[in-house]
């Protein structure tokens, strides 16, 4: 019997926040430079507003069918075959989200601190913890999100204001970078950072109905917004556009800046902990979706084979994909542009169907 | 059950994780270098000269002769290698070979490179693209040096305790003091040669070999010298310590076109707001023969406004200053008024007079090495239209106009002077 246990709003709303925010950390600010320049920091606020609008559509559809997560209820709006291949496709959209993570991770991680570590070492550790903590269960994630999150927040906080040293407000302008039109354009594209959101959807029965999952998803896109456009304006005052473009993790090379004397300074060991268990929050979260998702899509009652059959599959592309290397970055970035179908086009096509076909509890609030 | 397989395979893998074995360093088995100058070679393209400590202790003065693979030289407590090299990570191979531990850079102070290799514009090839090499910080400090980097490092000893690496952080932030010669980094640097709006500058640096500290000769009679007019390497002074740090390099992208002498940089890291403290040494506005010492301070960071008159860019700079008096010869009232303003105006039109000239130095090399482009990026909506308008071109067409606040805050330890009574009244 799948047990994923039940949690509150703050510990589904840490655990959403964590997943979607730990992007932050890795290549994604350099690349979002070289699209729209200097205004990624309210670039990615439009990105949150429509994925916000979009989450708003994923509640709708759950209202309708109160106590169903989104698998069954893709089953039940768009009949077994269509219902299962959209539950496939979030499925298959989850895991390369996943894999592309942990590759992500990998080489950021061999970039500036085990460069002679193998890669497998890396993925294989990160795969093992990944396994322990499903393993344990989607209740026990949680709690230990909401009890890391603390820890990661100073850190994260701390790192920001100590950075302070090398911001330029002038690094800001031209205020609308490459174009207000890019900016929009991409804000509204980019809604992908956001689509882990779906997550909650997933997880629908271990919240305690509708009004649960509604307040944790909007504040969690929230939350992450503000984090992720904190980050970025951090970049962008820190190192003009020309500059950010260039850097692999930009967020990391900031706090090797921090400099305060003697006894302050070399501080980035300490954002290399909010890197690793964001990353792993990040990473297991969903992982635990895909192996839910295919349990469903099975009808399979005991999860704990299932995890370590996909955990040799997660670790296997993942493997694959750090050894494709570039070639496989840059495919990972073009993705993203479409990355916003699974998680918010899907549910919106079910929504609509589902009022056509007159399915669900049709509400009269 | 679960919960204890779960338990076992935690230990196990924190076990795994912890020791990092790949990547594991153990202390004796590497020497970390400090500091790292780049000649153009002979033998082949570049010669990278390396500093590190030898580990002997700092009094044995014992020598290390580590010459396979290149030059190897001792000093005391420190040693350094030297070769030739295609580039700067075969360099660093070649000389791994001959060095029996593990040479690592995440301690390196700073990176010297010969004014020849930078007037020769090859600081974009060779020395940029480091910045790639996670082992090297971007807060590494970089200095231009007169004559060969190898000589350079040769001089570098601690000449204070025995600490080299204390030696060269402690100068590396001297600027903070004097105001002689800027703090600039390897990724400041790296970053002005990207802009497209701004140029980079350097530290400058020299070997002195104490040729202008004249023994001997015909004293100095009362004219006045502001002290700062010296260049890299030609202070008069005399000592057990040979390098000094003094003054800038200015670039034009990666070539050096020119350089600032003491007073110049001083000037220049006023405008750029990068100015903390230093001594300044003016004529007596009543008794010229004689000078006052003002202990300086930037008060706020520069106001910078920028307009457009057409097409050409005017430029309103103002400097705000604040002072306390170190000593006055003539032992006159300037704690007071009138002479407290006289002495703040005679300050100010100083100050005035280095920025105009400097500001019209670097106009006559179209180079803007004061960021005033950073805030030119405010006067536009789109990075392609600051691309456009191309900065760094109209520079040499801008129009300014200098104001300096300044005000002397305290007096010193003395309220006042009185003059000291003539023996013979």
């Amino acid at each position: 019997m799948i047990r994923e246990g039940k949690f509150g709003v703050q510990e589904a709303m840490w655990l959403t926040a964590a997943t979607i925010s730990s992007k932050v950390f890795y290549t994604s600010p350099g690349l979002i430079t070289g699209i729209v320049g200097n205004s990624g920091w309210y670039m990615t606020l439009i990105s949150m507003s429509i994925a916000l609008l979009s989450f708003t559509f994923i509640c709708l559809l759950l209202k309708r069918f109160p106590g169903k997560d989104i698998v069954a209820i893709f089953n039940d709006t768009m009949g077994g075959v269509v219902g299962f291949a959209f539950s496939g496709i979030l499925g298959l959209y989850l895991l390369f989200l996943a894999t592309s993570r942990v590759s992500e991770f990998t080489n950021v991680m061999k970039i500036y601190a085990f460069p002679l570590t193998p890669s497998v070492i890396i993925i294989g550790i990160l795969t093992a913890g990944v396994i322990i903590l499903c393993i344990l269960g989607l209740e026990a994630l949680a709690r230990f999100t909401k009890l890391a999150v603390y820890a990661l927040l100073v850190g994260y906080v701390l790192v920001l204001i100590l950075g302070v040293q090398n911001y330029d407000i002038n690094n800001l302008f031209p205020i609308f970078g490459y174009g207000a039109d890019k900016v929009i354009l991409n804000g509204i594209l980019r809604s992908s950072a956001y689509g882990e959101i779906i997550i909650l959807a997933v997880f629908a029965k271990s919240l305690q109905g509708i009004h649960h999952i509604k307040k944790a998803g909007y504040i969690s896109l929230i939350v992450s917004g503000i984090i992720i456009s904190l980050s970025l304006l951090a970049f962008s005052l820190t190192f003009p556009y020309y500059s950010t473009l260039e850097i692999t993790a930009p967020m990391y090379h900031m706090a090797t800046l921090i400099d305060y004397g003697r006894f302050v300074q070399r501080v980035e060991t300490v954002f290399l902990f909010i890197w690793f268990i964001s990353s792993f929050i990040s990473v297991t979260a969903v992982f635990y979706c895909i192996t839910s998702i295919y349990c469903k899509l099975f009808r399979i009652q005991d999860a704990k084979p299932i995890i370590a059959g996909s955990a040799v599959i997660f670790f296997s592309i993942a493997v694959i994909q750090v050894n494709i290397g570039v070639a496989a970055e840059q495919t990972i970035q073009i993705t993203r542009q479409y990355g916003w179908i699974p998680p918010f086009a899907l549910p919106l096509i079910s929504l609509l169907t589902a009022m056509l076909r007159k399915k669900g509890v049709v509400s009269h609030e | 059950m679960s919960k204890k397989i779960a338990l076992i395979v935690i230990c196990t893998i924190l076990a795994a994780a912890l020791c990092s074995c790949y990547d594991a360093k153990e202390i004796d088995d590497i020497a970390h270098v400090l500091a790292i100058g780049v000649d153009k070679g002979v033998s082949d393209k570049w010669r990278l000269t390396l500093q590190f400590a030898n580990m002997k202790g700092s009094s044995s003065g014992e020598q290390m002769g580590t010459s396979s693979g290149g030059d190897g030289g001792s000093q005391d407590g420190y040693t350094y290698v030297t070769v030739d090299a295609p580039s700067f990570f075969t360099g660093l191979d070649i000389l791994n070979t001959s060095v029996p531990r593990r040479l690592v850079f995440t301690h390196a102070g700073f990176i010297v490179v010969s004014e020849e290799f930078a007037r020769d514009g090859l600081l974009g090839e060779y020395i940029a693209p480091i910045r790639r090499f996670s082992e090297i910080r971007g807060s590494v400090h970089v200095v231009v040096t007169k004559g060969s980097a190898l000589d350079f490092i040769k001089a570098n000893k601690p000449v204070i305790g025995t600490t080299l690496s204390k030696a060269i952080n402690t100068s590396a932030r001297e600027p903070e003091n004097t105001g002689f010669f800027p703090h600039v980094t390897l990724d400041d640097f790296y970053e002005a040669l990207l802009s497209t709006y701004r140029q980079p500058i350097l530290a400058m640096g020299a070997v002195n070999r104490f040729e202008n500290f004249d023994e001997k000769g015909p004293k100095w009679n009362n004219e006045y010298n502001p002290g700062g007019q010296y260049f890299a390497g030609q202070t008069p002074r005399y000592g057990e310590n040979n390098i000094e740090y003094w003054g800038t390099a200015l670039f034009d992208k990666d070539k050096m076109v020119g350089e600032l002498n003491g007073s110049e940089t001083r000037a220049l890291m006023m405008i750029r707001g990068e100015f903390v403290r230093g001594f300044f040494t003016i004529q007596d506005p009543k008794e010229p023969e004689l000078i006052i010492a003002l202990d300086i301070r930037q008060d706020k960071r520069p106001r910078v406004k920028i307009s457009f008159d057409g097409d050409i860019p005017v430029v309103d700079l103002t400097l705000c200053l604040k002072g306390d008096m170190l000593s006055v010869q003539s032992r006159l009232h300037y704690e007071e008024d009138p002479l407290l303003s006289l002495l703040e105006e005679k300050f100010k039109e100083d100050v005035k007079e280095h920025v105009n000239q400097l500001i019209n130095k670097c106009k006559s090399l179209g180079i803007d090495v004061f960021k005033f482009g950073n805030v030119v990026t405010r006067q536009f909506l789109t990075i392609d239209a600051l691309e456009e308008y191309n900065w760094n071109e109209h520079f040499k067409d801008v129009r300014f106009t200098t104001n300096v606040e300044f005000l002397i805050k305290r007096t010193g330890t003395q309220r006042k002077s009185y003059p000291i009574a003539n023996p013979e009244e």
